[in-house]
C-alpha cells in the first residue's frame, strides 16, 4: 500500500498532463505505454526483487551485490532528494491554492493569477527575484509534515496511505466528469488520445516518456528498493509490481482526461487551437484544475478545498518516499538515529527548495526537472540495469521473485533487463544529449543550463563516490 | 472524435484498468488462500 501511495502522486496529476501536452498529446501516449511495459514494469519487478532480497536501504543493497557498487545505491537515493526539493514546492503551491479555494481567488483568469499574482514571475531565470511569502509558508508546512511522518516510521505509512490514495482519486473522477461536460472538452480529449505517428521518430518524445515512467513510478530513485525491504517475506513480488505500476499509470491516464477536457474548453472559449494556448509547462495543471473547480455547478469552494487537500495528501506520500531512502541510507551507514537522519535531510531539503520559491523559481524548476528527470533518472536506470543484469546473476533475482510470486516471470525478463532496456536507454540518452548540445534547452544561455542541469547531476555523481568511500559505522555485509 | 483516439481510449482503459482489476483479484484470491 505504501508503494502504491509513493508511486501515485503529483507525478500523475501534475507532471504527466504537462509532459503529455508538451510532447504532442496523443503523440506521447504510444511511447508512454511502450516505456511502461518495456521498462517500467520489468524494472519495478527488479527493484522489488532487490529490496526484498537484500532487506536493506539501496546503498547497502548494492553493496551486497558487490562492494564497489555501493555508489550506485547512493546515486539512486540522492536523485530523489533533488527531485523532492522541487516536488515539495509544487506541494507548497497546492497548499496556497487550498487556502485560495475558499474565495476562488484566481477569478476568471487562472493563468494570469498563477503567474503574475501568485508566483510573481520574473522575466527570465537570470532574474531570481525575491522569495514569495505564500510559497515559503507552504514549503515550511510541507517539510514539517514530511519530517513528522518519517519520524513516526515507515511502517505506519501504510495506514496514512490507506486514506491518502482513495480520496484524491474520487475527487479526480468528479473533476473529470465536470471537465467532460464542458464545451470543447471533446477537442481536448481528441488531442490527448489521437496518436500522431510522425512524432514516433522524435527521440525527445521517447526520452520524455521513459523519464515520466521512471519519475512517476519512483524507479531509479531507491524508493521501491526501500519499500520492498519492508515487505513480508512471503509477499508476492510480481503481483505487487504489476498492481503498483498499473495503479500509477491508470491515475495518470485519468488525470489526462481532467486536464485535457479543460484545455479543450479553454481553447474553444479563447477561439484558438489547443497547441496555440501557450499554457504548457509545470503551470498547466495550476491553470486547468482551478478553471475546472470554478466551473463546478455548486459548492465550488468546498470541492476546491477538498481537491487541494487531496492533492497535498497525494503528494505527501511521494514526498516522504523520496526522502525515506536517503535517511535510511544515512541511518544504515552511520548508525545515527532515524529521527536525527530525517531532521538533517529535511533541513537540507528545505534550504535546497528555497531557490524554487523565488520569482524566477518556476524557470529553475523547469530546468532542474528537465535535466534531473530526463538525464539523471534515465542514466541511473541504465546503470541499475547494467549492474544488476551484468555484474550479478540476474536469474537469481528472477528465481527470488518467482519463489514468492503467483505469476511466474520467464527468461524474457532477463533479456529485457540485460539487453533491451540498456540498449534503448543508451540510444535515447546519446541522441538527446547531442540534441541538447546543439539546441540548448529553451534557448537558455549555457551558464544557466550548467547551473541548473549539469552541476546537480555531476554533484550527485561525485557525492555518491564520496559517500561510498567514507567509512560508516554500519554492520559490514 | 477520430477512430484512432477511440482505439487509444479502449486500449488504455482495458490494459490499465482491466489489468489492475485482474492483479488485484489475484492478490485478493491469494490472500484468501
Amino acid at each position: 500500500m505504501a508503494a502504491v501511495g509513493s508511486a501515485v502522486g503529483l507525478g500523475n496529476v501534475w507532471r504527466f498532463p504537462y509532459v503529455c501536452y508538451e510532447n504532442g498529446g496523443g503523440a506521447f501516449l504510444i511511447p508512454y505505454f511502450v516505456a511502461l511495459f518495456t521498462a517500467g514494469i520489468p524494472m519495478m519487478i527488479l527493484e522489488f526483487s532487490v529490496g526484498h532480497w537484500a532487506r536493506s536501504s539501496p546503498p547497502k543493497a548494492f553493496k551486497k551485490i558487490g562492494k564497489k557498487w555501493e555508489w550506485v545505491g547512493w546515486w539512486t537515493v540522492l536523485i530523489p532528494f533533488i527531485l523532492a526539493a522541487y516536488y515539495v514546492v509544487v506541494m507548497a503551491w497546492c497548499f496556497s491554492y487550498m487556502i485560495y479555494s475558499i474565495d476562488l481567488r484566481w477569478g476568471i483568469n487562472a493563468e494570469q493569477f498563477f503567474l503574475k499574482s501568485f508566483l510573481g514571475i520574473t522575466s527570465s531565470p537570470a532574474v531570481i527575484g525575491g522569495l514569495r511569502a505564500p510559497i515559503l509558508l507552504g514549503l515550511l508546512a510541507v517539510w514539517v509534515c514530511v519530517f513528522i511522518i518519517l519520524y513516526k516510521g515507515v511502517k505506519r505509512i501504510g495506514k496514512v496511505v490507506a486514506l491518502t490514495v482513495p480520496i484524491p482519486t474520487i475527487l479526480l473522477i468528479i473533476l473529470t466528469i465536470r471537465g467532460l461536460t464542458l464545451p470543447g472538452a471533446i477537442e481536448g480529449i481528441s488531442y490527448y488520445l489521437t496518436p500522431n505517428f510522425s512524432c514516433l521518430l522524435d527521440v525527445n518524445v521517447w526520452l520524455a516518456a521513459y523519464a515520466q515512467v521512471f519519475f512517476s513510478l519512483g524507479l531509479a530513485q531507491g524508493i521501491m528498493i526501500t519499500y520492498a525491504s519492508f515487505l513480508h517475506k512471503k509477499s508476492d513480488i510480481t503481483n505487487n509490481a504489476f498492481i503498483v505500476s498499473l495503479a500509477d499509470a491508470g491515475t495518470s491516464f485519468l488525470a489526462g482526461f481532467t486536464v485535457f477536457s479543460v484545455v479543450g474548453y479553454l481553447a474553444v472559449s479563447q477561439g484558438v487551437g489547443i497547441t496555440e494556448l501557450g499554457i504548457g509547462g509545470p503551470n498547466l495543471t495550476f491553470i486547468t484544475y482551478p478553471t475546472a473547480i470554478s466551473l463546478l455547478p455548486f459548492a465550488a469552494s468546498f470541492f476546491g478545498m477538498i481537491f487541494y487537500v487531496a492533492l497535498l495528501t497525494f503528494g505527501i506520500d511521494s514526498a516522504f518516499s523520496m526522502i525515506e531512502p536517503v535517511t535510511s541510507g544515512i541511518h544504515d551507514k552511520w548508525k545515527i538515529s532515524k529521527a536525527k537522519a530525517t531532521g538533517i535531510v529535511c533541513t537540507f531539503g528545505f534550504f535546497a527548495s528555497l531557490i524554487f520559491a523565488t520569482g524566477g523559481g518556476l524557470y529553475w524548476l523547469e530546468i532542474v526537472d528537465h535535466f534531473i528527470a530526463n538525464f539523471g533518472l534515465v542514466a541511473i536506470g541504465l546503470v541499475e540495469c547494467l549492474v544488476l543484469g551484468w555484474m550479478y546473476k540476474i536469474h537469481k533475482l528472477r528465481e527470488h521473485a518467482n519463489k514468492t510470486s503467483d505469476v511466474l516471470i520467464g527468461k524474457w525478463w532477463d533479456i529485457l533487463i540485460k539487453f533491451v532496456i540498456p540498449f534503448v536507454l543508451c540510444i535515447l540518452l546519446a541522441v538527446a544529449l547531442v540534441n541538447n548540445i546543439i539546441n540548448p534547452y529553451m534557448g537558455y544561455p549555457w551558464w544557466i543550463i550548467t547551473l541548473g542541469g549539469i552541476v546537480p547531476i555531476i554533484t550527485i555523481f561525485l557525492l555518491s563516490f564520496i559517500l561510498m568511500k567514507i567509512r560508516g559505522k554500519g554492520v559490514e555485509t | 472524435m477520430p477512430l484512432s483516439a477511440i482505439a487509444m481510449l479502449i486500449f488504455g482503459s482495458v490494459v490499465l484498468y482491466g489489468g489492475l482489476t485482474y492483479f488485484l483479484y489475484r492478490a485478493l484470491k491469494g490472500n484468501k488462500k
